[in-house]
């Protein structure tokens, strides 16, 4: 009795509900910290942008903010479970391939429209190029973890 | 160009910590007392660091920079080993001691820059 009891259990378990929580696990945990970094250093250089300097480059400057504001929501977002987190999380780490990529090709063409760094230009060369490997890097972790559908029973 | 004996001395205690904490995660060690320690060095480190420079500008010396752009340097580096502590030991993988060996790396750029403000030096 108890020896089938516990053949068949697994069976009876309900389905799991669609498992996202990995991705905040093992390489994602070095993710979620290095976006960490990001954030807190992003927000500081765009706080310490508006509060000293803001009339010089108010474009660069604001364009700062909202870099720190995608970092903090792609951290957040990274570090929650569930499925609303992790498409979140996808349009976040999506805008900041789009910023860096898009910032890094305008500080290129017209380096006179945005005349102060912010955290994406040059493609993030004032930060080793992290800024443009670190969004590719979250898009492929998140692939791999992307929510299955529920199984059909 | 005038480098600050407390940098080097930082620079060699913050990039010994990365590299002992991204060696244990390559032989797939989890966070143990070594790289633990390390970090608890930096973080040490950065407390004396902060204690001279508080007795260093008391006795007039010139900071090239913004003071308190260099205090928000310190107080925010010294949060980083706290935080990547306490992430890393909620799970204990391999991957632990990368977020621990980013401690010594992330210290040390904001050593340069702290550097940067303090003497004008390592201009980029």
């Amino acid at each position: 009795m108890k020896a089938e009891n516990s053949m068949t259990s697994p069976q009876e378990t309900p389905a799991e509900p669609v498992e996202t929580g990995s991705r905040s696990t093992g390489p994602g945990r070095l993710i979620v910290a290095v976006y960490g970094v990001f954030a807190i250093s992003a927000t500081a250089r765009a706080s310490y942008q508006i509060a000293t300097k803001f009339t010089e480059a108010p474009v660069a400057y604001l364009l700062s903010a909202f870099a720190a504001l995608v970092y903090i929501l792609a951290t957040v977002a990274l570090a929650k479970k569930g499925v609303r987190w992790y498409w979140t999380s996808v349009v976040a780490i999506s805008v900041e391939l789009l910023g860096v990529v898009a910032v890094g090709l305008l500080s290129l063409l017209d380096p006179a429209l945005l005349p102060e760094d912010t955290v994406w230009s040059g493609f993030g060369q004032g930060y080793g190029y992290i800024p443009l490997v670190l969004p590719l890097l979250g898009l492929w972790w998140l692939w791999r973890h992307r929510p299955r559908p529920e199984r059909m029973r | 160009m005038v480098v600050d004996g407390f940098f080097i001395a930082g620079a060699v205690v913050c990039l010994l910590a990365a590299l002992i904490c991204v060696v244990a995660a390559v032989i797939k060690q989890p966070p143990n007392d070594i790289t633990i320690l390390s970090v608890a060095a930096v973080e040490l480190f950065l407390l004396v660091y902060g204690i001279a420079a508080i007795v260093r500008q008391a006795g007039g010396e010139a900071v090239a920079g913004e003071v308190w752009e260099f205090w928000g340097y310190w107080i925010t580096a010294l949060l980083v080993p706290i935080a990547a502590f306490w992430w890393s030991i909620l799970e204990r993988t391999r991957w632990s001691n990368l977020i621990l060996g980013a401690v010594g790396l992330t210290i040390f750029v904001m050593l340069v820059r702290m550097e940067q403000i303090w003497d004008g030096a390592l201009a980029v």
